[in-house]
């Protein structure tokens, strides 16, 4: 029975998606109650499977779709790390969405299209073989296009195609990387790296260069981070999920699974891929923090920052070494809580107040405290300001670059968090202390139950956000899984 | 008796963190003044009851962390929760009926929490939580009369805590990979001690802890910060929260090995703060401001001590004990100065004089004349700093002298219809004669000798001639109606400033933290080459399909050459 968790893991979101296509408008009260139900549900079944993980007990279900291609969904650490992160602010971003949208139009499409998402996202996490991997990131893929044009004007549709020009190509590429190597190798098990060591060193270079290069699109390295910043033309749900699970932590998460699992890092250091890898990621945190700050519109700001703190992933996977996996592992969870917390935020003060640019937001903190709050936290998050979740990130990382011989990472992270703090603390500045235009007098931040949904979710994974880095040690922290993950395997 | 030490140390800081959650509770909020002076009372407890040297770890919280009371820390500790708890009673007389009282309390706790915090901490992570609340959650309280001239010096401040943060940081980190990955503070001194340690943690942190404590040039923040906050909150920010940073340095400098290029260059840094800005803080009209010039001229005194006792190599328990006095008796006469501009604003006839002869007898301690608590705390001090150092100590009773009696001449008057209230008077006070008497009962306990063996009037009177000299230029000065020339505050500041005017300018303007009501256009202020970078984006997006095709293509290329 325990073997078919896997399969009913991943596609427990088909049932609330079909559902959510099926319904008609007027039944949209059930919409939403199936929606949270399926999340809530989803959410136990992680949490009986991470009881069952902390004994040791990993599960996997397999199927030969094609002769010599197994279908293999894979529940080890890493994926667990990934899926309690997708389950949880799964749920957050159901509840949210639906105070978000309330009754507007076209939400049955968006709900189905959304529940896909989650599908997709979870199948990443579980996949077992390269080709697995494909199939759902692909899924990914196209069911994040219509969440992205979801408001269907100009610059939706715009955004639309740019997304879908960038990852097809990144896909494109990343196909052509794996089936090059699926040739060379047969099959290969995200158990143990496949014994690489006949192939010549072009070959191997250049297949990890293009599946890099295709997963990177989706993490939006530089130069392939274009699509990302064009995106928030999307809704703030979309934009929040996007931002902290979907989308771009799919890539990062595959370039982890490439260096760790496909190549091995014996192979990736044997072949000097590490450190050119990882001073690309050096170079898009700070690109990115650079271009956040030029931003006026909060979102767009927040996308940028997205760009840069992404790569701390990439940067802590690269790098080799024990703090550095640790950190990027961390990261992987605790730039989601932060960044979802953010996106919400400032979804809530556009939807309640209008709030689209920086210079809208005086006096913000004194109409909606609460949403400022947390918006707050998830800021002084992303700068690193201790004890919330991103203080422990930058530790490891910064820890891991003199471990791995890379002095050059702690002025990165040196670097990018003066930049957060630029960008970041003026908003602050703005929405605690300039005095408040008189049309936001009015909001009565948590009046009825539409409200506190729209509010809430951040302000529960802001708490996240700091229990995250404050009981970093605790057995059950997004930190103590990590170092799980890294003692239990990626590390010799 | 002695109680557990993990339910004392914990419960310092955790009790003004649950104060503070309280002051967010809409009802108690502002009424939250009454408990300003209940924050530090733990920390008081633990002054007398918590075992010393004795780590406590911490498990689950950040990094499995620890606390602890040193000895050095005692005397921090004690200083600094003597200090808060009387600014505490000052400042809910100070500030009642004011309309951001709550804002006010919730700060001034979270503030002491990390103050004190940062003296308990065993381990690097929970020293930087702490230093790190001190820094940021001090910006409300040097802003809270939000006037334009206080908004200039929030900026200016958190800038520059931003980035003594980050320096710390970076510092903390290579530090601790150096010492094997551990976080305990002890062992990366150690690790620092050892031969050939890397130079480079000491100047991150000498740069970060530098910033906080006021170390010329990186004290421009400073003498604009304090002055303008309220005047609790300013007491202290002068006589507390910058011994944050000179704990940092007793706590993390390689006592015991030679460092002499670091340290002579700290030395430098430190004495020539003490003299420049004793000098500049005697041009100022302001009482706060010449206070706050005399903060970092003392403290320039203590880092130059330091300074001097690394480049020599003393070991921690020749140096540290009289540092830790030095700051004790700066922080509690600083404290008391500061409420006394309070004060003296209140004060009319015959109270008035009393008031002043009262902070003129703190200010001579401070500037250290004979037989003084001042003076037994430079003379401790004075065996740390080799005999060039012991000199310029002896001298800058000269500068100080004259910063001071410039503080007396400058100290507000009151209204015909001010009263001075009690809850006012008292604390300063209190802070005066504690400041007057704590050192001699410490003194023999923290250094091991009897103070002033046997009194020397000649050799006393004869090593005051530097005080005596500042007491005849002021009566000269008087005499002949020389009036001290007024200098804008901020000394490097207003050069900098006007250096970086542009930037700093266009900085503020994209990063919208100019303060003004009229939204910024970012475009226009940026260089052109970032204007460039935008449209490229552009571009790139508008041909998404060929760019990617380019993108390829060149990969390709790129691939085959390699």
């Amino acid at each position: 029975m325990i073997h078919l968790l896997p399969l009913l893991l991943v596609f427990l979101p088909l049932v609330p998606a079909l559902i959510s296509f099926a319904l008609p408008d007027r039944m949209a009260v059930w919409r939403d109650a199936i929606n949270i139900s399926f999340a809530l549900i989803k959410l136990a079944v992680v949490g009986f499977l991470l009881l069952a993980a902390r004994e040791g007990v990993i599960t996997e279900w397999r199927y030969e779709f094609l002769p010599g291609h197994d279908f293999i969904l894979r529940l080890d650490s890493i994926a667990l790390l990934f899926i309690t992160l997708s389950a949880f602010l799964w749920l957050i971003a159901t509840v949210y969405s639906i105070a978000y949208f309330g009754r507007g139009p076209h939400l049955a499409r968006f709900f189905g299209f959304f529940n896909l998402c989650v599908l997709a996202a979870t199948g990443v996490a579980m996949s077992g073989t390269t080709i697995t991997f494909f199939l759902f990131y692909e899924l990914l893929t196209l069911a994040t296009w219509p969440l992205v044009v979801h408001k269907g004007d100009e610059k939706s549709l715009r955004a639309g195609r740019i997304y879908l020009i960038y990852t097809l190509a990144g896909s494109a590429a990343f196909l052509a990387g794996i089936v090059w190597l699926k040739s060379l190798v047969g099959t290969i098990e995200f158990t143990a790296p496949p014994d690489l060591s006949g192939i010549p060193r072009l070959e191997l270079t250049l297949i990890f260069i293009l599946c890099i290069g295709g997963l990177g699109v989706k993490a939006a390295l530089i130069p392939f981070h274009g699509w990302l910043p064009e995106a928030m033309a999307a809704p703030a749900p979309v934009s929040a999920l996007l931002h902290a699970v979907a989308v771009v932590k799919a890539g990062a998460f595959g370039i982890v699974r490439m260096i760790y699992d496909v190549y091995g890092i014996d192979t990736v250091s044997e072949l000097g891929l590490g450190t050119p890898l990882a001073v690309l990621a050096g170079a898009t945190i700070l690109y990115g923090s650079f271009r956040a700050v030029m931003q006026t519109d909060i979102k767009k700001r927040l996308a940028y920052s997205t760009v840069s703190q992404v790569s701390y992933i990439i940067l802590g996977a690269s790098l080799i070494g024990p703090f550095a996996i640790i950190g990027a592992l961390v990261h992987l969870v605790h730039q989601g809580i932060m960044k979802i917390t953010l996106f919400m935020c400032a979804g809530a003060l556009d939807n309640r107040m209008g709030i689209k640019s920086v210079a809208d937001l005086d006096g913000a903190g004194r109409a909606m405290p609460v949403t400022m709050a947390a918006f707050s936290i998830g800021a002084l998050g992303m700068i690193g300001v201790p004890p919330t979740a991103g203080f422990i990130s930058k530790w490891h990382l910064g820890l891991g670059g003199l471990q791995s011989d890379a002095p050059w990472v702690i002025a990165v992270l040196a670097g990018s968090s003066l930049l957060n703090a630029l960008y970041f603390l003026p908003l602050l500045y703005r929405a605690w202390l300039l005095p408040p235009s008189a049309k936001l007098a009015s909001v009565r931040e948590l009046d009825g139950a539409w409200n506190r949904m729209l509010i809430l979710p951040a302000a529960i994974t802001a708490l996240a956000t700091l229990a995250a880095g404050a009981f970093a040690t605790s057995p059950f922290s997004p930190l103590s899984w990590a170092k799980l993950i890294a003692e239990s395997g990626y590390l010799k | 008796m002695t109680v557990a030490p993990s339910l004392l140390l914990p419960v310092v800081i955790l009790w003004p963190i649950l104060l503070a959650l309280l002051c967010l509770l809409p009802k108690l909020g502002p009424r939250m003044l009454l408990a300003l002076p209940l924050a530090p009372l733990p920390a008081l407890a633990a002054v007398f009851l918590a075992p010393r040297d004795q780590t406590l770890s911490v498990t689950w919280v950040l990094l499995d962390g620890g606390l602890r009371l040193t000895e050095p820390g005692v005397l921090f500790l004690s200083g600094a929760a003597v200090l808060w708890f009387w600014a505490g009673v000052y400042a809910l007389r100070y500030m009642r009926g004011d309309p951001r009282a709550r804002t006010f309390a919730l700060f001034w706790m979270l503030v002491l929490a990390g103050n004190l915090g940062v003296f308990l901490a065993a381990d690097l992570a929970s020293f930087y939580v702490f230093f790190a609340l001190v820094s940021l959650a001090a910006y409300p309280l040097v802003i809270h009369d939000r006037k334009p001239a206080s908004m200039r010096a929030g900026a200016v401040y958190i800038i520059l805590a931003v980035i003594g943060e980050t320096a710390l940081l970076a510092g903390f980190m290579i530090g601790a990979h150096a010492a094997g990955g551990t976080i305990l503070i002890d062992e990366i001194r150690d690790s620092l001690a050892a031969p050939r340690a890397d130079p480079l943690v000491l100047w991150l942190m000498i740069a970060g802890f530098g910033i906080k404590a006021g170390l010329v040039p990186l004290h421009v923040w400073l003498p604009v910060a304090h002055p303008a906050a309220p005047v609790p909150a300013s007491a202290v920010l002068s006589g507390a929260i910058v011994k944050a940073g000179i704990f940092g340095l007793v706590t993390f400098l390689p006592w015991g090995s030679a460092w002499p290029i670091s340290g002579t260059l700290l030395a430098l840094a430190g004495f020539s703060g003490l003299f420049a800005a004793a000098l500049y803080g005697a041009m100022q009209g302001n009482p706060k401001t010449v206070l706050a010039y005399s903060t970092v001229s003392q403290m320039g005194l203590l880092m130059g001590v330091m300074g001097a006792a690394l480049a020599a190599g003393l070991s921690a328990a020749s140096v540290l004990p009289a540092v830790a006095l030095y700051a004790l008796h700066h922080g509690l006469a600083k404290g008391a100065l500061f409420l006394g501009v309070g004060v003296a604003g209140k004060a009319r006839g015959v109270v008035r004089g009393l008031v002043i002869a009262a902070l003129a007898m703190v200010a001579l301690s401070v500037a250290g004349l004979p037989l003084t608590a001042g003076a037994l705390t430079k003379s401790a001090i004075k065996g740390s700093a080799g005999d060039f150092g012991a000199t310029l100590i002896g001298l800058s009773a000269l500068t100080s002298g004259l910063l001071l009696a410039r503080f007396l001449f400058t100290l507000p008057k009151a209204e015909k219809e001010d009263r001075l209230p009690g809850l006012m008077v008292v604390p300063m006070v209190a802070l005066a004669a504690t400041a007057l008497a704590l050192p001699w009962s410490l003194y023999a306990a923290v250094t091991g000798k009897a103070p002033y063996g046997t009194i020397d009037f000649l050799a006393l009177g004869v090593s005051a001639w530097p005080l005596g000299l500042a007491a005849v230029l002021v009566i000269a000065a008087l005499g002949i109606g020389l009036r001290a020339p007024s200098l804008p505050e901020g000394d490097l500041l207003g050069s900098v400033a006007r250096f970086n005017a542009r930037a700093v300018a266009a900085a503020q303007a994209a990063a919208s933290v100019g303060g003004s009501d009229k939204p910024v256009e970012t475009a226009r202020t940026w260089p052109e080459i970032w204007d460039g970078l935008e449209r490229l984006e552009r571009l790139i997006n508008d041909h998404a399909a060929s760019s990617v095709t380019l993108i390829l293509i060149a990969l390709g290329l790129f691939a085959a050459l390699a």
